[in-house]
């Protein structure tokens, strides 16, 4: 596995406060990779490093194994999508998308040939002689990969591209993404702060918090096994409780069983909520430590269960993660 | 109508505003030679007079010649100082722009006496450099404003977006920024343009013999005769003037223009 990128020590300060602390990262080539992480963890400062549009403060950026540091942006042949899509309001769809070519001084009648295709493969051919202001949101952001395609780029970025769309929108966008990812076999990296995209979309995923890198490694990898409690509750896992010897462990509310007696927990039923196809019981239980702690269990719908009953709990050993103390 | 007393303010003002422009309107087409309302008969003879008036043509055209050269000059300073302003990392940026906008606080008759007392007496310039120097202050503020709106208005992202691409800054600039912000430029010029042929207190104070600007000559006028030839010329710069803020209008919008100076 070649790396397309790497970062080796970066560190971005704004005046007093360290936007990315240090980092080391190599992003593997071919595959898509996100930056996941909340508002504020340093995930779109790296993405922008990367891009050359902020210099770090310290430390090496590699792209194709050369240091580019210092190289501005149109030096770097990169593909970025921002997250407002940044389309030129003054150009066609098509002149949006030939521009970098243009740039590029490729001969008209290649550039347009390079353009068409590009359009078809975003699904967008019919519309190249629109303004951008015509289009849909999802049209907008079909046009603004096609214009970071279209160069070619050595890495396509893509900064939180699906956070303007609706819901529904969104989730067919991931589907197309990873399309086009295959398709190309660009090596793309994406900056998120949904976990269900990442999830869904990512070869790899980089979980950053507070400017530093908390996990990496493929989605079947980090899911199951969060790093500490922040990933685990960045990835939603809401139960946490201590066993007999200290250890910090976690649980989805899925994994937990709740039983009207038998081996387990001791718990009382505090809140049923109903949903459609399950409940979801808030349950104050005793855990192997002895202290009290409020759990939450997803459970299929047809368990009668009123608040202050009596129950058990059961959290499988297989689901139960051990968390550094 | 919800608000009668609102309305009614509103009905007044526009009254206020627009019946003694009607009246002037109305007296030029006048066939009499008397200044009177209403109108005795219809004529174009005090149009036909006015245009063959060779002091107010001639002082029309100086007017223009001020007006296109003092707009020019005031783009020229005002859009760079603008962008620097606003994109770059200007120190005392608010200072800065403070400056810029100053002629629309300090009294132009200030202005003009300052103007008076160092280009003229003190460095010896003619009446038509210091007219442009002062009229280019004061159309000053149309520029930085207008600018800095379209600016405040376009996504900083797309610059980048040309950079990342492979533009220069430069190119960026040019292929981006500039096209984005044609609108704004071209409304705020238009806009001084017209602020400038109308100036009538810095034009009345820095006159001279060889060079008068429209709005003075036309005070001239009045003070010797009344006669409807003067509410022929007013109606002919008011058509032109309209028929620039209309395509000020249609272009940029003017609560983008002025809501950009009240911000």
């Amino acid at each position: 596995m070649t790396a397309a990128a790497e970062l080796i020590g970066v560190t971005q300060r704004f005046g007093s406060f360290t936007a990315v602390d240090e980092i080391d990262l190599t992003v593997p080539s071919g595959q898509l990779t996100t930056l996941l992480g909340p508002s504020g963890c340093g995930k779109t400062t790296t993405l922008r490093m990367i891009a050359g549009y902020s210099a770090p403060t310290s430390g090496t950026i590699r792209i194709d194994g050369v240091d580019s540091t210092r190289t501005p942006p149109e030096k770097r042949n990169l593909g970025m999508v921002f997250q407002s899509y940044a389309l030129f309001p003054h150009m066609t769809v098509a002149d949006n998308v030939g521009y970098g070519l243009k740039l590029r001084k490729v001969p008209a009648a290649e550039r347009r040939a390079r353009v068409m295709e590009t359009l078809e493969l975003v699904g967008l051919a019919h519309l190249a002689d629109r303004k951008p202001k015509k289009l849909s949101g999802g049209q907008q952001q079909r046009v603004a990969l096609a214009r970071a395609i279209a160069i070619r780029p050595k890495l396509l970025l893509l900064d939180e591209p699906l956070s303007n769309l609706d819901a529904r929108l969104r989730v067919q966008m991931r589907a197309e993404i990873r399309r086009i990812q295959a398709e190309t076999r660009l090596t793309v990296i994406l900056v998120t702060h949904d976990q269900d995209e990442a999830l869904e979309m990512s070869d790899e995923m980089v979980i950053m918090n507070e400017g530093r890198i908390v996990q990496q490694g493929s989605p079947q990898q980090v899911f199951p096994r969060p790093a500490d409690r922040f990933v685990a509750e960045f990835l939603g896992y809401e139960n946490f409780l201590t066993a007999a010897d200290g250890t910090p462990l976690t649980i989805r509310p899925e994994h937990l069983r709740i039983a009207e007696h038998g081996q387990g927990l001791d718990a009382k039923v505090v809140d049923v909520a109903f949903r459609g196809v399950d409940l979801l019981v808030s349950l104050d239980v005793v855990d192997p430590s002895g202290a009290t702690v409020r759990l939450r269990a997803d459970v299929r719908g047809d368990t009668p269960l009123a608040p202050g009953s009596s129950v058990t709990v059961i959290a499988p050993d297989d689901h139960l993660v051990s968390l550094p103390r | 109508m919800k608000r009668p007393i609102t309305a009614a303010l509103a009905v007044i003002g526009y009254v206020i505003m627009i019946v003694p422009i009607i009246f002037v309107v109305a007296t030029a087409f006048t066939a009499g030679s008397t200044l009177r309302f209403p109108p005795d008969g219809i004529s174009l003879r005090w149009f036909d007079e006015a245009l063959g008036y060779e002091p107010f043509i001639g002082a029309a055209i100086s007017s223009l010649e001020l007006a296109v050269l003092a707009t020019a000059l005031a783009l020229l300073v005002g859009v760079p100082v603008t962008l620097a302003v606003h994109r770059g990392k200007l120190p005392g940026k608010g200072l800065v722009e403070g400056l810029f906008l100053s002629p629309l606080i300090v009294p132009e008759l200030v202005v003009g006496l300052a103007l008076f007392q160092q280009l003229m007496v003190g460095l010896d310039l003619d009446n038509f450099s210091t007219l442009l120097v002062g009229h280019t202050a004061l159309m000053l503020p149309y520029a930085v404003r207008v600018t800095g709106a379209s600016l405040a208005l376009a996504d900083p992202a797309l610059e980048e977006a040309a950079r990342g691409l492979g533009a220069s800054p430069l190119r960026a600039f040019f292929n981006v920024t500039l096209p984005i912000l044609r609108p704004g430029i071209f409304s705020a010029g238009l806009l001084s343009a017209v602020t400038s042929f109308n100036n009538v207190p810095l034009s009345l104070l820095l006159q001279g013999r060889d060079f008068r600007t429209m709005p003075v000559t036309m005070l001239d006028y009045v003070q010797q005769s009344y006669d409807p030839m003067v509410a022929a010329a007013s109606t002919l710069v008011l058509a032109a003037t309209v028929v620039i803020a209309v395509i000020a209008e249609r272009t940029v919008g003017f609560a983008k223009i002025f809501g950009g100076i009240n911000q």
